[in-house]
């Protein structure tokens, strides 16, 4: 049985260093930098187009990891990193080899990639660190953005208001392809994420790590808010813990009660727009997702249920 | 931000103006440049600005990373953020200052410490070639019409403010300037490849973790205190700092290294035993 | 051992890049070039090679593959084909400043709308610009030497530029030849271990391409452009050595048929090269003075090999298979550059695209135009040949 590593068991060590130049209470930082304090030394970073590309990846002459650290584009981080164990098998190096993009990179304009390398059971590990839109450019919205969130790209405007439809369940397109090792992560849930990337990491085969980083600067929240946002992502249904091994999912943390998406909402500047009629529909969205993750064996009977949800007591048991 | 309204200020004088930025790829807090051309004429020069008639220092804790003074004309006044008066500034060469508490006023004005509209009325003050009137047709213009009218009054008020609680007078011409060190190789001695290891180039390391001489601790405008006695070593604030600055010691106890923190407040949010609390910088702790 | 072998153009490609060894295979399969995949993949899979053969899921990821494996310092090979390369266009344009010697072996083809599977060089062309070397084959035995040279010119530490080698879709890619197969171990002694400039290891960390400001990107594209330059040498030298090894020479950068007295003369490459040789032929049985200069790089492009070629002649034309609208094909606007002020007139020819099958009568059609420019005549500046209607 493999040891449960905790916060306090976990390498000390860093390779993404003190001097990026990440915005205050960056949620990507915290995730990447805790992601490759567990990789550890022996790891190739490969970074598309990205704030990490920037902040972590650097400007040249300087990079904030300091392990080996590779970028080319945008769209092609499954391919990459394909590459790279394919150079390091070749040679007879066991070399842990990890990507690491945003959502848009990942959702949108790299899931081809991710597909193929991942139909191909490549042996890396790919890393979706997800703030929910564009933020390198500016916060476009991305197939990651939440309904009814404001972006440059769903501005907020007389007629429209925020983006119209609803978060891509990438994490269910991934695993479906039937991969070694795919897990969601939060980093309010400290020991479950340094838990599932340490399972990761001792995996053969193609892995997939979702860890969700909220972003003060395109959420318009404060940058002190990340980890409350993070947490609070988790309550309210818009995230949720789980891994995916041989197919089965495994729930690593079940909310004990729904908290209501306003709670949510409340703290960031993308949502202070939404009227009743959209939080409604994104609580009932939610709650049907809640319902399958958390219930998935007993589905509700009476579809209306969901409309009446309120964001109390439809936890689907 | 503030470069582009001071331009439209000017445009809604009747002038020619122009304002840019440094394009860099920098995250918000991280240093930035910008520059503005005020005119009667057409500008037709896009260059960036090396000696400015007018050198707004937005945040002073630049003064000890940067020779920011370097290109200030013999004749040209400086307008900095800092609760100091000017006199007691050292901006590394004598010149005509105004020095205004935009972080105070910011805070009060828009209960976040985003100086860019506030300082405008100090630039007013300190020289009448645009109006602070101007100035605050140009603030309503530009933040009411993104983010609302309550915005646009109250960055307006925030001008006002500041206008009124500048203070003139003369900076100190003490500190050693000289630029920072920099690697600019020729095109043969660039490493082949966009390919560095972990070298020494130009007085500096460069390559893997050399982003480490970056210190990020001037950013912010808070940082965190920590009281050892209540920590109970659960290393959640270690975990969460996004800088990394926190070492942890041999008994769990920690340790910060502020040369890095960014002020987001993130160390005392997660701790359990209220063991770290943060403060403005410069408020005493 | 040697080996005589009835090869296709495609198949010349495989067994050349069988004899080099390459680690690391990524692919992905476009008419006309997936025949050279499929006969590595019956290498592999027959134990004739030990390569990681990837099948990726784009030619932009095939690119992207290549990319990452050469980063760690391994030799890769791929190949592609007009829409394939246009897709890998933006990764293109990765190798040649993080100096990865990849080869890329693309099939000529006509891309876009308006056009079918048959060759022209509007895929190729306009990636000259990429820092790509960049050369086209005349026939199967040629594909097969260059595939060989190409490594050793890429992966010279003088060079260390990624490689495009060129060959016309079906006239060449699909048509069986005479090829001679060198052994193994001689192109083993011709071709040393690939020694990296660069390469990603944990043991000593670098790091390869992070965001360039305009602080530094300027000195990096002259070097690149130096570099490119400083191939000119290594691929005259290496094709003589070549030629000391296998008995067989490409005359370097450009070739010269029946030049020495020649008074007008016309650039080809490719295939066409072959079947203007015959029109030479017939119309020196006839007295005339003509010659050809095939041209064998796009990249690093031969001006001063090309300056002393022309010296004496009193026409030249160009052949172009593929146009950039309103302003002439490429090879002419390049070939016009190089020679600007050596006095002698130059015209463009196009001819062929689409894959239209060009005949001897083509290229006499060319010469009886030259031959009144060098008598004065007037010649329009650049003909459509074989065109449908006035020009």
């Amino acid at each position: 049985m493999e040891q449960r590593v905790n916060i306090r068991s976990m390498p000390q060590e860093d390779h993404l260093l003190s001097g990026h130049g990440a915005c205050a209470g960056c949620g990507v930082a915290i995730a990447v930098k805790n992601l490759m304090r567990v990789l550890g030394r022996n790891t190739t970073v490969y970074v598309p187009a990205s704030c990490l590309l920037i902040f972590g990846g650097g400007m040249y002459p300087h990079s904030a990891f300091d392990v080996p650290f590779l970028y080319s584009a945008f769209e092609n981080t499954g391919a990459v990193i394909s590459g790279i164990k394919a150079g390091y098998r070749r040679q007879g190096k066991d070399v842990t080899v990890v990507g690491i993009a945003g959502d848009g990179g990942t959702f949108d304009i790299g899931l081809q990639a991710l597909s193929g390398a991942a139909e191909r059971n490549e042996d890396v590990i790919y890393v979706c660190v997800d703030n929910e839109a564009y933020m390198n450019t500016g916060t476009q919205r991305s197939g990651s953005t939440p309904f009814g969130a404001w972006t440059t790209t769903t501005p907020v405007g007389s007629r429209v208001k925020g983006k119209r439809s609803f978060k891509k369940d990438l994490m269910a397109v991934v695993a479906s392809q039937d991969i070694a090792y795919a897990a969601t992560l939060s980093i309010a849930h400290m020991n479950d994420f340094v838990q599932k990337v340490e399972r990761a990491k001792a995996r053969k085969g193609f892995r997939f790590l979702h860890i969700m980083a909220p972003c003060p600067s395109g959420w318009k929240a404060d940058p002190s808010l990340t980890y409350d946002l993070a947490r609070l992502a988790v309550e309210t249904g818009m995230w949720s813990l789980y891994e995916v091994e041989e197919g089965e999912a495994h729930v690593t943390y079940r909310p004990k009660e729904m908290l209501p998406v306003g709670e949510y909402l409340k703290l960031q500047g993308r949502f202070k727009h939404m009227d009743r009629e959209d939080v409604e529909a994104l609580q009932a969205w939610l709650c049907r997702k809640w319902r399958m993750r958390y219930a998935p064996s007993q589905p509700p009977l009476d579809r209306t249920d969901d409309l009446a949800c309120d964001g109390d007591g439809c936890e689907g048991a | 931000m503030a470069a582009q309204t001071i331009a439209e200020a000017a445009i809604l004088e009747g002038r020619q103006a122009q304002a840019f930025p440094f394009f860099g790829a920098e995250r918000r807090g991280a240093p930035v440049m910008a520059f503005a051309r005020i005119d009667d004429r057409r500008i037709c020069d896009r260059t960036q600005v090396a000696e400015p008639d007018m050198l707004v220092v937005m945040d002073a804790s630049l003064l000890d990373i940067e020779p920011v003074a370097l290109g200030l004309k013999k004749e040209g006044c400086a307008v900095v953020n800092s609760p100091m008066r000017p006199e007691e500034i050292d901006l590394g060469v004598v010149a005509r200052c105004v020095s205004v508490d935009a972080t105070s006023i910011a805070l009060e004005h828009l209960k976040a410490p985003i100086v860019n509209t506030a300082i405008l009325g100090a630039m007013a003050r300190a020289d009448a070639f645009v109006s602070l009137a101007s100035i605050q047709r140009a603030i309503v213009n530009r933040f009411g019409e993104k983010l609302g009218e309550r915005a646009g009054s109250i960055n307006s008020e925030a001008a006002g403010a500041a206008f009124e609680r500048s203070r003139e007078g003369m900076c100190r011409g003490e500190r050693k300037m000289q630029r920072g060190n920099a690697w600019l190789p020729t095109w043969q001695e660039t490493p082949p490849g966009v390919a560095l290891g972990r070298w020494e180039r130009g007085g500096m390391a460069v390559g893997p973790g050399s982003m480490r001489q970056n210190m990020t601790g001037t950013w912010g405008t808070s940082s965190p205190t920590y009281t050892r006695a209540r920590c109970i070593g659960c290393q959640r604030c270690w975990f969460i700092c996004p800088e990394g600055c926190i070492r942890r010691l041999e008994d769990d106890s920690l340790e910060f290294d502020l040369r890095y923190c960014k002020g987001c407040g993130l160390c005392a949010k997660v701790c359990p035993k209220e063991a770290i609390a943060m403060h403005r910088k410069g408020a005493g702790a | 051992m040697r080996a005589v072998r009835a090869l296709t153009g495609n198949a010349a490609a495989a067994y050349g890049v069988k004899l080099c060894r390459p680690e690391v295979i990524p692919n992905y399969p476009i008419t006309p070039q997936t025949i050279i995949i499929e006969q590595l993949a019956d290498f592999i899979n027959d134990g004739e090679l030990d390569a990681d053969f990837i099948p990726a899921d784009s030619e932009h990821s095939a690119m992207s593959i290549a990319i990452g494996a050469a980063a760690t310092g391994v030799r890769t090979f791929t190949a592609t084909a007009s829409h394939g390369l246009a897709l890998m266009h933006e990764m293109l344009y990765a190798p040649p400043q993080l100096r990865l010697p990849i080869l890329l072996v693309d099939v000529n083809r006509s891309l876009g709308a308006g056009s079918g599977i048959w060759v022209e060089y509007n895929d190729s062309m306009p990636e000259r610009d990429s820092g790509w070397m960049q050369a086209y084959a005349e026939d199967a035995q040629e594909v097969l030497d260059m595939v060989i040279q190409a490594y050793r010119i890429a992966e010279d530490p003088r060079v260390v530029l990624p490689f495009m080698l060129c060959l016309d879709g079906f006239i060449l890619s699909h048509t069986v030849e005479r090829v001679e197969v060198p052994g193994q171990e001689e192109v083993d002694a011709f071709l040393p271990r690939f020694s990296p400039l660069n390469r990603l290891d944990p043991e000593a960390p670098m790091c390869m391409n992070m965001a360039v400001s305009p602080t530094h990107a300027m000195e990096m594209r002259y070097q690149l452009d130096r570099q490119m330059e400083g191939a000119r040498q290594v691929i005259a030298e290496v094709d003589e050595a070549f030629g000391k090894a296998f008995g067989r020479s490409y005359g370097g950068l450009l070739d010269t048929y029946l030049m020495e007295d020649a008074e007008i003369a016309l650039i080809t490459l490719g295939t066409a090269t072959s079947t203007a040789r015959v029109a030479v032929d017939e119309l020196r049985a006839e007295g005339r003075k003509v010659g050809l200069i095939k041209l064998r790089f796009m990249r690093p492009f031969p001006h001063e090999e090309l300056r002393e070629a022309v010296k004496g002649l009193r026409a030249l034309g160009v052949f172009d298979r593929s146009v950039s609208f309103n302003r002439f094909g490429p090879v002419f606007t390049e070939v016009r550059s190089s020679l600007y002020g050596s006095g002698v007139p130059i015209t463009d020819h196009i001819a062929g695209i689409g894959g239209r099958d060009l005949k001897v009568s083509t290229f006499r059609d060319m010469f009886a135009l030259l031959e009144r420019s060098a008598s004065g005549g007037r010649v329009r500046e650049c003909t459509w040949h074989g065109l449908r209607g006035e020009m």
